[in-house]
């Protein structure tokens, strides 16, 4: 597959999971731009012993764990405990109250999950994060909860 | 949460039209340079030209007394522990191959305490051979001319100074700062790999 190609099929995926990750669309760019710089500097030397898919999002999610050495901060809005109704009425208000119950996570639980909403299945997740196909089960379960808690508190889509 | 089906849909809404197109992207890709490996590069090919630079100096120079030779000895061997210390910290980035978010955080600690070995260690000991060797090396060009001796020792005595006392003191409470915190924040997202 050549670099176009891959670019134009993953980046916005690639796009979305940063942006679950760091919460700033601007950051979320600088990273996808900097996953395919390492695409297209490594492509040659892929191995093919995983998919390129994982491969691809295997360099994207530790790109956002390395963000933490330029000191991003990801953006992180206090929820109001009850909020109200209008703004979460768009799909707009909607994605940024799902980018902001997401924030509030743990770092890796922020790329467990932005992997599940880009339907990826656990098995691949597993060999993204480089655990077993269990504890990722285990994580998805507990980062449901915790989001389940998070919308109940906010009193979004019960 | 039974409704992740929902959340999918939402989460598609994101707008992805502002990133590049595949041609823009192409155009990127190629003008890129990492500024940081460049910084180390430039690092190791400094410190190579003044190991080169020594060696020569040593063969042309016949010196007749000991100490110029010692101080050309620790300023060759203060520049192979920057090339060292250097190269090896660039053929680290280049061998990282392909690896999961897991083994990544660990090779990123493993950087970060390396780092800190740099500053704490390795730095000290390249810059005590490099002092020495430049005191202990001026002695036979001065010590005839009593004018020129205390110019050029004050002078160097000064330089080394500031550099010891309040240049490296700050750049390493920077750094030694800013290692810390990378430290602490990459062993959370460690324990969180491994809860």
């Amino acid at each position: 597959m050549d670099f176009e190609q891959l670019y134009n099929q993953y980046s916005p995926q690639i796009f979305r999971v940063c942006m679950g990750y760091i919460n700033d669309p601007e950051q979320a760019k600088d990273l996808t731009q900097e996953t395919f710089i390492s695409v297209w500097r490594n492509l040659d030397t892929f191995r093919n012993e995983s998919k390129i898919s994982t491969w691809i999002f295997r360099i994207a999610t530790n790109n956002c764990l390395r963000a933490i050495e330029k000191n991003s901060r990801v953006t992180k809005v206090e929820l109001p405990f009850y909020l109200p109704d209008i703004p979460e009425e768009t799909q707009e208000g909607k994605l940024t109250f799902l980018y902001n119950c997401i924030a509030e996570l743990e770092e890796i639980d922020r790329i467990i999950i932005s992997l599940m909403l880009e339907d990826l299945p656990q098995a691949e997740i597993a060999g993204i994060v480089g655990l077993s196909h269990g504890n990722i089960r285990t994580k998805v379960h507990r980062i449901k909860e915790k989001l389940a808690i998070k919308f109940k508190e906010h009193g979004q889509f019960e | 949460m039974d409704n992740l089906n929902d959340l999918k849909a939402i989460w598609l809404t994101a707008k992805t039209d502002s990133l590049p197109d595949s041609h823009e992207m192409v155009q990127i890709v190629r003008k890129f340079r990492n500024k940081k490996l460049l910084k180390i590069t430039a690092l190791v090919i400094a410190a190579i030209v003044l190991v080169a630079i020594m060696i020569w100096v040593v063969f042309v120079y016949k010196s007749t007394m000991l100490s110029t030779r010692l101080g050309e000895a620790f300023i060759i061997i203060a520049g192979i522990i920057l090339i060292a210390t250097n190269l090896n910290s660039l053929l680290r980035f280049y061998k990282l191959k392909e690896c999961s978010n897991k083994e990544f955080i660990q090779f990123l600690e493993q950087t970060r305490l390396r780092q800190q070995f740099y500053y704490r260690r390795t730095q000290v000991v390249a810059m005590l051979f490099c002092a020495t060797g430049l005191l202990v090396y001026l002695y036979e060009g001065v010590h005839k001319n009593s004018t020129l001796f205390i110019a050029s020792y004050a002078t160097t005595i000064v330089y080394l100074i500031v550099l010891w006392f309040i240049v490296r003191p700050r750049v390493f409470k920077k750094e030694e700062r800013k290692i810390n915190e990378q430290i602490e924040k990459l062993h959370n997202i460690s324990k969180q790999i491994n809860e």
